[in-house]
Order: structure tokens, then sequence, then C-alpha cells
């Protein structure tokens, strides 16, 4: 049974999260504590080595490789219910799942974004002998939707900007959703269509099933922190920044140790730590963002690892030079 | 100073002490929402809600108020809990009366049946019967249809209904007729069996009445009658149960129905035997016996504990979150919390409806008790 009151207790007891900077708090206490959704295909998962692996837990381990040199992790499960309470009462110091950037979650929440690390947008999983080709075919139809993130309200407007109708079947879980559409509940599901992919990849009849091309929102992901950090907020952006940089750069996980000794690239230098002190600045040791590249690698590097396999095409995560929108802010 | 003063006082000073932490509370958590930046009022309550409710008994649309959203959610979750206590209640008395049966097939199926359903927890029923409903019944192409105006598949149940809201408002209001009807006639034959002995058909007279008003009323209204038909996506028009609906009511209704059926099996067993030797030594029939002598005395033991029953079902409508029926838990604590992100009002406004309700459901049945209650002479 879930027990969705129990975040909110925990706001009333915790009197007052330590107004000290978390990235002192996090070193005292000696490990990170990292919000996870639990079992998202691609994003989160336990991989056969019974080993927590995925894009989400990349980013969990990119930012202990930053602050610790190792994976000095407690993964906190959250559910889309617990998340923003755990991290608003500081039960964890970073949710790095798939959670929209959006103005009001931005505004109103009392938590912060650190830059966006997966472009993503809302598609619809629809059966192919339904005759649904586009969005505009489905007017009256019933579609399945997941709830804890902004998917129902982009839905909502889409739909009513065209007055269009349709009947929507709202679920706690999103497997519970992807089971009903499954079972011909509804005629469509909705979600993100990375995290679609992920999930049906296994299905038997996964040929019947197409997930639309046609994208309704735009879903910038990004990690989310408590507004009351600003230092912390950097830290957050900047370690994924690197993990960007890196890709522009031309450096990875295979080359760091090569690149690290005989680059003569100036960036390449700063960001390592070869030259300036730009670790230091953080707050961090010189070799941050070596130690990121070293042990996560960069942006392609864990785009292969997690997306790769569910068959999943860069797009619009390419980097500014191949088309994309990624583009990092410079090591100056 | 004597002993009950100085009770008093602790008494007194317990009462500071709880009050004092509770405004402590309250003003922690002010202070840390503030300092948070997160909102504490409750003027979310009247934005554009911007979602759709897939199913609502007043119209709604996303462009309504979210308090319009809360009154959906509550409509549906009171809708569910009321068909789930009514049929918990028959199918309860139904197995508490087999249980006493001297039919030793009889009593011991519905023994298997409680031990079964009482030990599997009724989220998991729920979910059973949930995917079981959706897995069985036919898709929407081969819909099972009777009479061009009941169709069955896994989009729901559909039946005929009035056509717009005017016709929907004239069967409202003749459902309360009667309902007022069938209760004055049952209040009529028991006066009068009361007087002269003679019994009245009370049963049938009010099933007709509660079909016969309603449909009298739409015919002389010329009411506008809307068929299911056949769209693009299944059928639609006419009034739909949901699958979500049935599943729910099936799986609390079978799960509530074996405490139920306990309390009936020992408020029969806890009335003295010589109830029934003596309504049969009167020549009463077994049935009748039951219906007009065991019943209502053993209704007086059943009220209390069946309070319980009925307020736990009232809360677990609750678990219907999980698929996808929007009742107020997963509107609420589900949608409208991750839209406006203040789970610490919106908790406490979820909770105070569910105590609400709670207490009216508690009062209501407690009012009964009273008016069934033996009248000291």
């Amino acid at each position: 049974m879930r027990l969705p009151g129990m975040p909110a207790l925990l706001l009333l007891c915790i009197p007052l999260a330590a107004p000290a900077g978390t990235l002192e708090a996090v070193r005292e206490r000696g490990f990170l504590r990292c919000g996870i959704v639990e079992s998202s295909p691609g994003f989160s998962v336990i991989n056969d080595q019974g080993e927590r692996a995925g894009f989400d837990i990349d980013h969990c381990k990119t930012l202990a490789a930053a602050i610790f040199g190792e994976f000095k992790i407690e993964y906190v499960p959250v559910t889309p219910h617990t998340a923003f309470t755990l991290l608003q009462s500081g039960g964890v110091d970073v949710f790095p799942d798939g959670a929209t950037w959006s103005f009001t979650r931005d505004i109103s929440v009392g938590l912060d974004y650190a830059g966006v690390y997966l472009f993503a947008g809302q598609t619809f999983l629809v059966r192919k002998d339904s005759g649904i080709r586009r969005v505009a075919d489905m007017d009256g139809a019933t579609i399945c939707i997941a709830q804890g993130t902004t998917l129902e309200q982009n839905m909502a407007d889409y739909f009513g900007a065209r007055g269009m109708h349709y009947q929507a079947l709202t679920f706690a879980d999103i497997d519970k959703g992807l089971q009903a559409y499954h079972a011909d509940r509804c005629d469509a599901f909705t979600n993100e269509g990375a995290s679609t992919a992920g999930r049906i990849a296994n299905w038997p009849d996964r040929d019947d099933h197409m997930i639309m091309e046609e994208v309704i929102s735009k879903e910038p992901f990004g990690p989310m922190v408590r507004q009351d950090d600003p230092r912390w907020r950097d830290l957050v952006l900047w370690s994924f920044n690197a993990v960007i940089a890196a890709e522009e750069l031309g450096v990875n996980q295979a080359n760091v140790e090569e690149q690290r000794r005989t680059s003569q690239v100036a960036e390449v230098q700063r960001m390592l730590g070869v030259n300036g002190a730009f670790g230091e600045k953080l707050g961090l040791s010189k070799d941050w963002a070596y130690n990121i590249i070293r042990l996560v690698g960069n942006y392609e590097d864990q785009w292969r690892r997690s997306f790769t396999p569910l068959g999943l095409k860069r797009g619009l995560n390419a980097t500014w030079q191949n088309g994309g929108l990624h583009s990092a802010l410079p090591f100056r | 100073m004597n002993m009950s003063r100085r009770l008093l006082i602790y008494q007194l000073l317990l009462v500071a002490a709880v009050a004092a932490l509770a405004c402590l509370l309250f003003s922690v958590t002010q202070e840390n929402l503030a300092r948070l930046g997160v909102d504490s009022n409750f003027d979310f309550l009247f934005r554009r809600a911007g979602f759709e409710i897939g199913q609502s008994l007043i119209p709604f649309s996303a462009d309504d108020s979210i308090l319009r959203a809360f009154v959906v959610a509550l409509l549906n979750t009171l809708v569910l809990a009321m068909a789930a206590i009514v049929c918990a209640s028959m199918l309860g008395l139904a197995l508490g009366l087999a249980r006493l049966s001297g039919n030793w097939l009889l009593s011991r199926m519905a023994l298997t049946y409680v031990e079964i359903f009482r030990n599997v927890p009724a989220l998991l029923q729920i979910f059973f019967w949930y995917f079981v409903v959706l897995r069985t019944l036919p898709r929407s192409a081969h819909s099972t249809v009777l009479w061009d105006a009941l169709v069955l598949n896994n989009r729901g149940l559909f039946l005929p209904g009035p056509a717009d809201n005017a016709g929907a408002f004239v069967m409202a209001a003749a459902m309360l007729l009667a309902i007022g009807i069938a209760w004055a006639v049952g209040h009529w034959a028991s006066l009068r069996r009361y007087q002269t002995g003679r019994s009245f058909p009370v049963l049938s007279v009010t099933l007709s009445i509660l079909g016969g008003v309603p449909l009298l009323a739409a015919w002389g209204t010329g009411m506008q009658w809307e068929f299911p038909q056949a769209g693009r996506f299944g059928y639609g028009g006419g009034i739909v149960l949901l699958p979500e609906f049935l599943a729910l009511v099936c799986g609390l209704s079978m799960y509530n129905a074996t405490y139920i059926s306990e309390i009936v099996r020992s408020s029969f067993s806890a009335l003295p035997r010589g109830q029934l030797e003596a309504a049969e030594s009167l020549g009463l029939s077994r049935q009748v016996a039951v219906r007009l002598v065991l019943l209502p005395q053993a209704m007086r033991i059943m009220i209390p504990p069946l309070t319980t029953v009925y307020l736990n079902l009232f809360k677990s409508t609750s678990l219907a979150a999980a698929i996808a029926y929007p009742e107020v838990t997963s509107v609420f604590v589900g949608t409208v919390n991750n839209l406006v992100g203040q789970p610490v009002t919106i908790m406490a406004l979820t909770l105070v409806i569910y105590a609400f309700v709670s207490l009216c459901i508690a009062l209501c049945l407690n009012w009964y008790q009273r008016r069934l209650a033996l009248r000291g002479t």
C-alpha cells in the first residue's frame, strides 16, 4: 500500500534542514544522497550484475565522482509523489530523474534546476492496426497516462487548443498504465518517448505497436536541487557541463588519461585540472572533472551505455556541432 | 489540595502541552515552507485545473477550477463507496446466512470463500479483478450487445441514458421521489401489519416503485434517450460504467463481504435459540422467521461492528488510485499535488475530507443504531 502521507509528515518533523552548505553536509556525511525512481529502463535499472545502472544513475555517479573521486552514493528510491518533498526537506541532495523544467516547478516549489541533461518530448504509443497515424487522428480516443509529470497538462493543452476530445485514464504508476494499454483498455499510451521505448523493448508483441514520431511537448529534464544553496547548484550544473564539454572537446572515458598528459588545448587543460584552479573554486579537488570522465565518461559514453541498446538516437540530444541542443558552457 | 482538583490541574496541563505542541508543529511547518518558498495557502483551488478527469458526475473540463475537480473526485469517491457498501452488505448477508445454514455443502462453501478472500490484501484483489476483467472482456470491435441497448466490452458497460442535462436532472429528481414513495409505502405497510397483522409484499412493490417512477417520469416529460453508439474509438453515449469502477466494486465488496459475513454470523449466533424455536412453534416458515424475528434483533448487535467495516471500506476506496479510477486520493494527492507542489496543504485538505466523510458515516449509523435500540420501559 502506498503511503503518500509520509513525506508530508517528514516535512513536519525535520524542523530545519541545515542551511549550511549542502557540499559540506555531503562531505561530512561521507556520501551523496541521490533520489532515483526505481525500475525505469534506460534511466534507472538493476543490471545483470545486480548493480544499479542507467542514465539517471550515471548522473548520481557524475556528482559523486566530482566530490569524492569515487562512487560514494546512497540511492534513495523516490516516487513522483515523494520526490519534491524529500528534496525540499533535505532527504536527498539532488534528484536527477526526469522532472521537466517548467515555470511552476522552478518558481513556486522551492526547488531549482541545474541545467538540462536530456531534451525529451511527450509521444504516443499506439497499436499499428488502430489506424492512428498522427495525433490529429486521436479525437475521441481513450488515452492512458501516468501521474507525477507535466504530461497530463500537456495533453489537455494540446487537445484543448485543437478542439479535440479524449478520455484520460490516469494511473499512479507508469507500468500499470502500460499494462492497461497492453490489455487494450486504451487506444494510446502517452509518456516521455525514451522511457516508453525502454519499457516496451521486451514485449513479445513489440512489433504490433509503434511510438509515433510526433512530439506534442518539450520536456527538458534537469537535475533538481534545493533553492537555498546556489553554491551547490553551481556544482551540480558544472559537473554536468563537464560531461558535455568533454564530448565537444573530444575527451572520453577511453582517452582521458592520455588527454590529461598530452593535450595542448588550453580548455582541456583547464577542465582536467592541468592548469588553473577551477576545481578549488567549486570547493572540489583539482581533478574533479578528470574523475568524472575517468569514472563515468562523457555524454556520448553515457548515452551509449544506457540508451543505444534501446535503439534511441541522439536527435535533439546531440551536441550543437551535430545539430543537437547540447552546448557546453566554456571553461574559462 | 484535594484529589479531584489535583487531577483536574494535571489534565489541564496535559491539554495545554498538547495544544502547545500542535502550535509549535504548525508554526515550524509554516516557517519551513516560507523559507523554502512553498506557498501554504488555498489560492490554488481557484486556478484553472488544466487536466481532464476520466469520469465525472457533473460536467467537467480542463478549463474548470481545481475546486471543481475536487468536487468531481469527491463525488467519484462517494459513488464508489456507496456501490461497494451496498454490494458488500448484500453479499455479506448472504454469506453469513449461508454459513449458518444447516446445509453442510452450502456452509462449507461460504467458509471457504471467507477464508480465501479475507486473507488476501484488498489491493491485490483489485489488481486481480482489474486485469482479469480487462483481459476477459471482448475488444470494442467484438462487443457483446444486448437488444441494441446494453453493450459490454473492455472499455466498460454501456447503458442507455438521458441525452442531456435536463433529462439527467429529471431522472435524478424522479429517483429521489421514488425513494420517498418507497419509504412511505414501507412505513404504511409496517403500521398496517402492527394493527391488522396482514402482510404486504414490500420488496416487490419497492422494486417496482424504484424502477417504475423514473421510467414514468422519463415517458411523461418526453425525455430523449441516448443509446450507446459505435464511434471511431469504440462505443460512446449513454451511461458508462468504467472497467475500473466495476473492478473496484468487485474487489472492495468481495473483500469486505467476508468481514460482514462474520459479523452477520456472530450476531445471529448471539440470539437466544428460543427465538427461532418460538417462531417455528408459531408456524412461521424458516424464511419468514429469519426475516421477521431474527434479522431485526440481530441488526441491533450488527450495527456497531458494521460501522467499522463501512468506515474501513470507505477509506480503502483510496486504493482506487492504483487502477486509474479518479477519486480524491488519485486526483488530489496525485495529479493536483504534482501540478501545484504544495504537499502539506493538499495532504491536509485530503485528510480533512476523509475524516469528515468518515464521521458522517459513523454519525448516520449511530443514529440508526439508536433508532433500533430497545426503548426502556
